[in-house]
């Protein structure tokens, strides 16, 4: 086969982000990942796909210690982050979630102002040396966070009286807010209408100019239009791992190619 | 390709749907190679008619597979095999139709034969050659149908033979035509028909290469077979041996 002259595609360069080593994750006594070895490239949106329970979900939260919350949880193996393992005792949680930010199926704004939304971030962490620093940074956020233009004149009305898809962009937006080097993603547009999937899918792709992006999605039409990679969970399982242009014509492993053409496995 | 079904059935009747018709337009195709090759040897006009007909319906299906394959994209939007599937239905039937134009200029140019004096030994040559590529296309869609990308890989080595054929015969009606040129037009149409089938062999192995891609999701990497460089040389001296 011919290289895909599709450059769009291409990852610039193949720098890991993060590197997950021999990853196990157990519930109580029920493992929900097994053994789960990958490489996550910065500068590239890598798509997380399988059928309900195959561990994506779980997989992804490991990656901000988001697990840590749950107490029956517990995590194996090694994620580094730019080679520091983010399991290491000496690692702050929150201050990892700041390098590595979250954004769930539902949108889920603070009951608080637009501007609040974005600002608390950047205040807990002391970003923001006065007033017009953190102006510039709340301005600079929504901006990424591709809704400036339809919030900037209400600033400090609340965030839950937006749109859905515009509530899901300020999320977006918060979380990019802390300037991190990972977006991890939930289903961010489960709950969106086709439009504003769009708008949240365009986003993606602009993100992807700065930070590693992680997105776990039901949709494998949206792993197919937003991500360069794409790996597939099955039963905790990570079963195959590759360019989203491959697994999507020509994927290696049957159970890959069962799950993406929409037969039972 | 795969053998579980899809959890939506309609998508499976829909594959199978454009996949029957890309049969039933290989099995027209066939008859009419066989047709053309028939009333060029027999000198049968009607069955030549039959032939120019019946171009007719294999250009149908065509239209039918674009619109049915259109379809399956914009509502199922398939991936992986499913969409090789739809790619390689596609690609083949555009073959096919060329196929059958091909056939249908051979008929055409036999009505124009039965009329003119026969050349010797000319009939059985090109019913021959035809007869090859007649069983070739049959292995390339039986290949299809099971998926066997071996015995479409020997398809593919096949045309070679085709091509030996055609720079054969090349070579016998330039040296007809040269002993007496009252055999020139006869002799035209007859290598415009070797050239027809010929070409017929390329898009049979083109077809054959879609079924590697459909079966492996890989194309053949290496060149077509090329054996002759015959019609591209300057005859001056046509029959000075064997290249």
């Amino acid at each position: 086969m011919y290289d895909n002259p599709n450059l769009e595609r291409k990852v610039a360069q193949n720098e890991t982000k993060i590197s997950a080593r021999n990853v196990q994750v157990f519930y109580g006594d029920s493992q929900a990942i097994k053994d789960v070895n990958i490489e996550i490239e910065a500068r590239t949106v890598t798509a997380f796909i399988g059928p309900s329970g195959c561990g994506k979900s779980t997989f992804l939260r490991c990656l901000n210690r988001m697990n840590d919350t749950i107490d029956i949880c517990r995590v194996e193996g090694e994620i580094n982050l730019d080679g520091e393992n983010i399991y290491d005792k000496r690692v702050d949680p929150v201050q990892l979630r700041a390098k590595v930010g979250m954004v769930f199926q539902k949108p889920n704004p603070f009951p608080k102002s637009i501007y609040d939304n974005i600002a608390y971030g950047p205040r807990i962490h002391g970003l923001a040396k006065n007033k017009a620093d953190l102006d510039e940074i709340v301005e600079k956020a929504l901006r990424r966070g591709a809704i400036w233009n339809e919030v900037k004149d209400r600033l400090h009305a609340p965030g839950t009286g937006l749109s859905g898809g515009q509530q899901q962009r300020l999320c977006i937006a918060r979380a990019v807010a802390t300037e991190p080097e990972v977006l991890l993603m939930d289903e961010p547009c489960s709950a969106l209408d086709p439009i504003a999937t769009s708008q949240v899918e365009e986003l993606i792709d602009e993100l992807r100019e700065q930070y590693a992006v992680v997105i776990v999605t039901h949709s494998m039409q949206q792993a197919a239009r937003v991500s360069q990679k794409t790996a597939f969970f099955h039963l905790g399982n990570l079963v195959e791992y590759g360019d989203t242009g491959q697994i999507f014509t020509n994927p290696k492993d049957p159970r890959t190619e069962s799950y993406i053409t929409g037969r039972i496995g | 390709m795969n053998e579980n079904q899809h959890i939506v059935s309609a998508y499976d009747r829909d594959l199978e749907g454009v996949q029957a018709l890309i049969v039933k337009m290989g099995g027209l195709v066939e008859t009419a190679i066989a047709d053309c090759s028939k009333a060029l040897e027999l000198r049968d006009e009607d069955l030549a008619q039959q032939v120019r007909a019946g171009d007719k319906a294999i250009d149908g299906l065509l239209e039918q597979i674009n619109e049915e394959t259109a379809r399956v994209i914009a509502l199922r939007a398939p991936t992986a095999s499913d969409l090789r599937v739809v790619l390689s239905v596609m690609k083949m039937s555009n073959n096919l139709e060329r196929i059958g134009d091909y056939a249908k200029n051979i008929a055409k140019r036999a009505g124009v034969l039965l009329q003119m004096t026969p050349i010797d030994g000319s009939a059985g040559a090109v019913r021959r050659m035809t007869r090859e590529v007649e069983l070739m296309l049959k292995d390339a869609l039986d290949a299809y149908i099971q998926r066997d990308a071996e015995l479409a890989a020997v398809v593919i080595q096949r045309d070679k033979e085709v091509d030996q054929m055609y720079n054969a015969l090349f070579r016998e009606f330039l040296t007809f035509m040269m002993e007496d040129p009252r055999n020139i037009t006869a002799c035209m149409h007859l290598h415009f028909i070797a050239k027809n089938i010929e070409r017929m062999g390329d898009h049979v192995t083109a077809l054959a290469e879609q079924v590697i891609y459909v079966s492996t999701g890989k194309l053949p990497e290496e060149d077509r077979p090329k054996a002759d460089s015959t019609p591209y040389e300057t005859h001056g001296d046509p029959v000075a041996g064997d290249n």
